[in-house]
């Protein structure tokens, strides 16, 4: 077994009126560029901002969720339209979030309000290949890594602890505080990823 | 049937192809044991790996089955629901439902962090680790897993699948049963014995489940750890030999699950335990057959061959009336063939070999062998019944004179003619034989001596009868010695050598026949004691000349002596002439003799003719001396020597002597003659010669023998035999000289008959040298005159 590890480096930049971006890079063990990965930054103060969270899509588009992974806001409202012409029954049994959109094409009626931080297993009931995740986090401030492995997060002045967090990832990583005060901070997770067998669509 | 020995033919060919079939089919059932036997094992070895994967393969197969059912359960969404609603009734509920829906005879379900939710064996148990951690740790990694483990000491089939939601929410496990039925399936597809053991931690074995039948199940559980060695090995069962392969399926917690994969030997060597016993089945028929076909080949063989060397033992004892059988054309025959060819040679052979061996041919009269065959066998029975057995030997008087100048023809005609006349004369229990030369015998079974000279005397007669020999009359006349048993001897040859002794005795009395006498053998014994007392003698000088003078009739002068040998034995003091001349003569020690008489005579007249006696000296030659040239060379040598003139050496022959080989004597005389030496015919009237022969003679004497000169005075016929000898030698021009004159009247008439010389005791007897010489020089002073004197 590949020992789990990662290393969190922030570029604190200084900003200009107190506020400055932070820009992540998360990669595997073997060093190589980690998308979908979720980067989000809790107050060291505990104080977090009253803001609405914004609502997000998850299209399932050719059988398979699209995106792979979105981050949302705890209390997030997450529509889930359906891009084929076949119908799909999305699921998830994850404890933050247990639900199910029974067989539906288009667009369902409501959206799906995630109301308890953590991540939750999207499936589809009929197509057993697909998989999706939504994190939902209590922090206004995450980012997804792009294919670069990639990320970048815009914080106002202050100490923030910084959490990483990927479907496949072994164990959680710890947080990594940084210091925000005006520069841009460089920060750097090393992922320890286990992905499950490829399902071949059918 | 008597076992053959081993040393007979028919015994040794049987043992051979016997021994040989034993040796093949020894050999044979060896190489099918251990080949059997190894290609068995190879087999079996072979059908257990086969098994093994086929087991494995069905194993495999029946994971997957299970797999799939397991998945369709853990895909169910009413059942991942009541997973998601940790509803524990609910999900044991589920569980035992889609367990049940395939048959499983145990479910289990378990959260990501491999704590029991659910098992439908132990529905009270709750919050209990997973029992296979690893199946779990396996399954992640391929979406599915399975092992046989045990469970409550029971092996179970057990697969692992995630139930996904997508992504892993918990692990379901089912698991089957291994029972008797699971074995029974197995064993239908691998055609092995399959047995399910476990082994738990503690090392105690268990069988589940077996398609053995129960006492090989519990003796199995006895061999204890009979599944623990991985790879082939083999199981004693019951006294049964199993080739096994034990391969593990799996092991848990609770211990290790092993199959036992088995075939018994006995099965798989069956087809050569068949094959063996056939072969051995052939092997004792084949003997059988071996041992029959070769006594009888054998049989056709020895038989005939034993018949044939009973034959040959009969002949070697002398039987023939034995025939090999001639069966077939086979070689046996051949050799029975030829055998009685070769029994029919050898038996005419021997017919002739005896006959051979025991006739005379030229008479075929039996030989000297079969003559003392049956004087032996006489002699034994004649031992028993007391009778007397005499021997006759003949020997005929005159047959070498015939031989000789007839030729052998006649000679052989002579033999033929007495035999006939022998075999005529004679009983058939009397037996003729002809021993050799002109020697005859008879053996007469019954008779006395006295006896015999009636039978002697008749045979004598018979042979006075003339032989005509190519017209002409031949007398012939013959000597009979005669022996008898037991007067004589007790033995057969002694008895013949008597008779032998007794013909001698009675050829020299002139007598016709005479019984043996002992005194015989005294003579005989004194003559072969005298021979070699005679060697010595001449070496020693015990002989000496005497000389006796012959007077001229004319003139009365001496001029001529004749020499005679005298022998001064030291012991037995005179012997005279007459009992060692005739001995030396057959002996053929007369030419010694001769020589010597020759040397010293020669050597007198020498010394007289130096001391001018005029003396001339005659000389006895016998017939042995006229057969070879020594006499001529010894006497030139001599005359030489001594300066002797010829003429005073005269040597005297005796008339017979020129008859031995008429031819040779004429030669050696002729050479004498030429040396100039006197010839004189001895003994003249007492032999056969021609007046034709006496002419060649190169002689200038003739000697009248005494026995007519003693005679004459008183007896016609030999004065007028002495007469016409006189006037027949003067008339061939010979001088004739008569010896044996004893007194005056003698003389006188010899004197009136024109006789030349006149010798006898009337004159002079023989005298030594010494008293010859005084005597001649006595006679010459006292009476000069050339008349005739008295001594």
């Amino acid at each position: 077994m590949i020992a789990a590890r990662s290393t969190l480096v922030l570029a604190l930049l200084a900003g200009e009126a107190g506020a400055a971006a932070v820009n992540a890079m998360v990669t595997d063990m073997t060093g190589a560029a980690v998308p979908e990965a979720v980067i989000y930054a809790l107050p060291a103060s505990g104080k977090l901002p009253s803001a609405a969270p914004r609502p997000a899509v998850m299209d399932q588009v050719n059988k398979e969720f699209v995106p792979f992974v979105i981050p949302v806001q705890l209390g997030a409202p997450v529509t889930f339209p359906n891009k084929d012409n076949i119908r799909h029954h999305v699921y998830s049994f994850s404890p933050a979030k247990t639900f199910d959109l029974k067989l539906y094409s288009g667009k369902p009626a409501n959206p799906v309000v995630f109301d308890k931080p953590g991540p939750v297993a999207l499936g589809c009931n009929i197509h057993d290949w697909m998989v999706g995740f939504v994190y939902v986090v209590e922090s206004p401030w995450f980012a997804k890594t792009a294919k670069t492995g990639a990320a970048k997060l815009d914080l106002s002045d202050g100490e923030y602890d910084l959490k990483v967090w990927h479907p496949w990832q072994r164990a959680e990583l710890p947080a990594q505080r940084v210091k925000v005060s005006g520069a841009e901070t460089q920060a750097s997770f090393k992922l320890d990823l286990n992905p499950p067998p490829k399902v071949v669509p059918h | 049937m008597a076992l053959p020995r081993l040393r007979s033919l028919q015994a040794r060919i049987a043992l051979f192809f016997v021994i040989l079939l034993i040796t093949v089919q020894a050999v044979l059932v060896l190489l099918v044991s251990v080949s059997g036997e190894r290609i068995a094992k190879d087999r079996i070895a072979q059908d257990l790996l086969v098994g093994e994967r086929v087991f494995r393969r069905l194993i495999e197969q029946s994971n997957r089955q299970l797999g799939d059912a397991a998945r369709i359960l853990a895909a169910d969404f009413g059942f991942r629901t009541a997973i998601a609603t940790r509803d524990y009734g609910t999900i044991v509920s589920v569980l035992a439902n889609h367990g049940a829906r395939i048959d499983a005879n145990v479910v289990m379900l378990a959260d990501l962090d491999r704590k029991l939710l659910a098992d439908t064996l132990h529905r009270e148990q709750r919050a209990a680790e997973f029992p296979f951690p690893d199946l779990i740790a396996l399954a992640e990694r391929d979406r599915q897993a399975s092992s046989i483990v045990l469970i409550d000491g029971k092996p179970y089939q057990v697969v692992v699948v995630p139930v996904l939601a997508p992504v892993p929410i918990a692990w379901v496990a089912m698991g089957f049963v291994i029972d008797d039925r699971v074995a029974l399936d197995l064993q239908a597809v691998a055609a092995l014995h399959v047995t399910f053991l476990s082994e738990r931690k503690d090392s105690r074995w268990t069988l589940h489940a077996s398609t053995l039948p129960s006492p090989l199940r519990a003796a199995l559980i006895e061999t204890g750890t009979g599944g623990s060695k991985p790879g082939l090995g083999f199981m004693n069962l019951a006294g049964e030999e199993y080739e096994t392969l034990a391969p593990v399926l799996g092991s848990g917690p609770e211990g290790r699950v092993v199959a036992l994969l088995q075939r018994s030997l006995r099965e798989g060597l069956e087809p050569f335990e068949r094959l063996r016993t056939i072969l051995l089945v052939m092997t004792l028929v084949s003997i059988g057959m071996t041992i029959a076909g070769s006594v009888l080949i054998a049989r056709s063989v020895s038989r005939p061959v034993n018949r044939l060397a009973t034959i040959a033992r009969s002949i070697r004892d002398g039987d023939y009336s034995l025939k090999a059988e001639v069966e077939g054309q086979d070689e046996i025959s051949e050799l029975a063939a030829s055998f009685n060819h070769m029994l029919d040679g050898i038996s005419t052979r021997e017919q002739e070999i005896l006959r051979l061996a025991y006739e005379d041919t030229l008479t075929t009269l039996p030989n000297r062998a079969m003559f003392l065959d049956r004087l032996k066998q006489a002699v034994l029975t004649a031992r028993r019944t007391s009778d007397p057995v005499s021997v006759m030997m003949i020997d005929l008087d005159r047959f070498k004179v015939i031989n000789d100048s007839l030729g052998h023809a006649a000679g052989d005609q002579v033999l033929r003619e007495v035999a006939d006349r022998l075999r005529e004369l004679l009983r058939d229990s009397d037996t003729v034989a002809r021993l050799g030369g002109d020697e005859f015998a008879v053996l007469l079974p019954t008779g006395t001596a006295d006896g015999v000279a009636i039978v002697a005397q008749r045979i004598l007669r018979t042979l006075e009868v003339p032989i005509m020999l190519e017209g002409q009359p031949v007398d012939i006349g013959a000597s009979i010695g005669v022996a008898s048993f037991p007067e004589h001897d007790d033995e057969g040859d002694s008895l013949l050598r008597h008779a032998d002794v007794a013909m001698y005795v009675a050829k020299r009395a002139n007598s016709g026949y005479a019984i043996y006498d002992p005194r015989y053998e005294e003579g005989r014994q004194t003559q072969l004691s005298l021979l070699s007392e005679l060697r010595r003698a001449v070496e020693n000088d015990e002989l000496s000349l005497f000389y006796q003078p012959k007077i001229d009739l004319k003139t009365g002068a001496i001029r001529r002596v004749e020499a005679l040998v005298r022998w001064m034995h030291p012991t037995r003091g005179f012997v005279p002439p007459i009992e060692f001349i005739p001995f030396a003569e057959q002996t053929g020690y007369i030419k010694r003799v001769t020589r010597w008489v020759v040397e010293k005579a020669v050597q007198q007249a020498g010394e007289w003719h130096r001391e001018r006696l005029d003396i001339a000296i005659s000389v006895n030659i016998s017939t042995r001396d006229l057969m070879s040239n020594e006499l001529v060379d010894l006497v030139a040598a001599l005359l030489q020597k001594h300066a002797v003139p010829a003429e005073q050496l005269c040597l005297e022959i005796t008339e017979s002597g020129f008859m031995e080989d008429p031819a040779r004597a004429l030669e050696t005389l002729g050479r004498l003659h030429a040396l100039g030496l006197r010839l004189s015919v001895d003994d003249f009237g007492t032999g056969y010669s021609s007046l034709a022969y006496l002419k060649k003679l190169p002689v200038q004497e003739l000697k009248i023998d005494r026995s007519f000169v003693m005679h004459m005075v008183e007896d016609e016929d030999d004065a007028t035999i002495v007469r016409s000898t006189i006037e027949l030698g003067h008339n061939m021009g010979l001088e004739v000289v008569a010896e044996g004159v004893e007194d005056r009247a003698g003389l006188e008439f010899l004197k009136r008959l024109g006789c030349d010389q006149v010798q006898g005791y009337y004159i002079s007897k023989p005298l030594p040298t010494q008293q010859f010489v005084e005597w001649l020089a006595a006679r010459r002073t006292a009476e000069p005159r050339p008349e005739a004197a008295s001594a």
